[in-house]
């Protein structure tokens, strides 16, 4: 799954730490969500599209193998 | 009929909900310094004691330390216990649980061998000890689960 994490945060010019606090996860959840290693649960994903702004899908995108 | 179902649907919720509190269960952080520093003593004494003094009673309360040290350590949240380190958490008590059968099964039949081999032949089949399942458990859970957050920094 393809996410626009780290995008979306620079645009916000949020630090991963920042976006960490913002949603109660450690700064280590958000490097292996932003690089593809982690796939966030619902809660999770709903949290981030309030901090950014944008529909879940427009975070996160699906793959040929998912 | 109806009544009947809604009780049975109320105990199995009822369950359900006592059944998820007892997963969230978890010490503090600061307990996993009380567990490694019980966990640190007891190894030390263990040692000390069978080259020094020999005593059977210090042997066995080393041992408890140990294991309980160990629990500690294994119980106790991390600094930030979100929903990786759960997955992470979750992940390495299976590796700890499968390991530990396939080791408790394989280890009789290895002391044997080796038995058999180091003493012409005369070897005896001999079981493994609780304290030895339990201290095997909880390392490769603790030392996995650190591995594995390693992997994930």
């Amino acid at each position: 799954m393809k996410n626009r994490l780290k995008i979306e945060r620079a645009i916000l010019d949020l630090t991963q730490e920042d976006l960490a606090k913002k949603i109660g996860v450690s700064r280590q959840t958000i490097n292996s969500i932003e690089k593809n290693r982690y796939v966030p649960s619902t809660l999770l994903a709903l949290k981030l599209s309030a901090i950014f702004r944008k529909t879940v899908n427009e975070l996160f995108e699906l793959e040929e193998e998912d | 009929m109806t009544s009947r179902t809604s009780t049975t649907s109320s105990f199995l919720e009822c369950e359900r909900k006592s059944l998820d509190r007892m997963k969230r269960f978890q010490l503090p952080n600061s307990f996993k310094k009380i567990g490694i520093g019980l966990a640190m003593f007891s190894f030390v004494l263990l040692f000390t004691n069978a080259f020094l003094w020999e005593m059977i009673e210090l042997k066995w309360m080393a041992k408890y330390g140990l294991l309980g040290g160990m629990l500690l350590i294994s119980i106790s949240k991390d600094e930030i216990e979100d929903e990786l380190i759960a997955k992470l958490r979750m992940q390495s008590y299976t590796f700890a649980f499968i390991a530990v059968v396939l080791f408790t099964l394989a280890q009789p039949f290895i002391n044997y061998l080796v038995d058999f081999m180091v003493q012409d032949g005369e070897a005896v089949f001999k079981d493994m000890g609780d304290f030895q399942i339990l201290w095997f458990l909880l390392s490769v859970q603790v030392f996995y689960f650190l591995y594995l957050k390693k992997l994930y920094r």
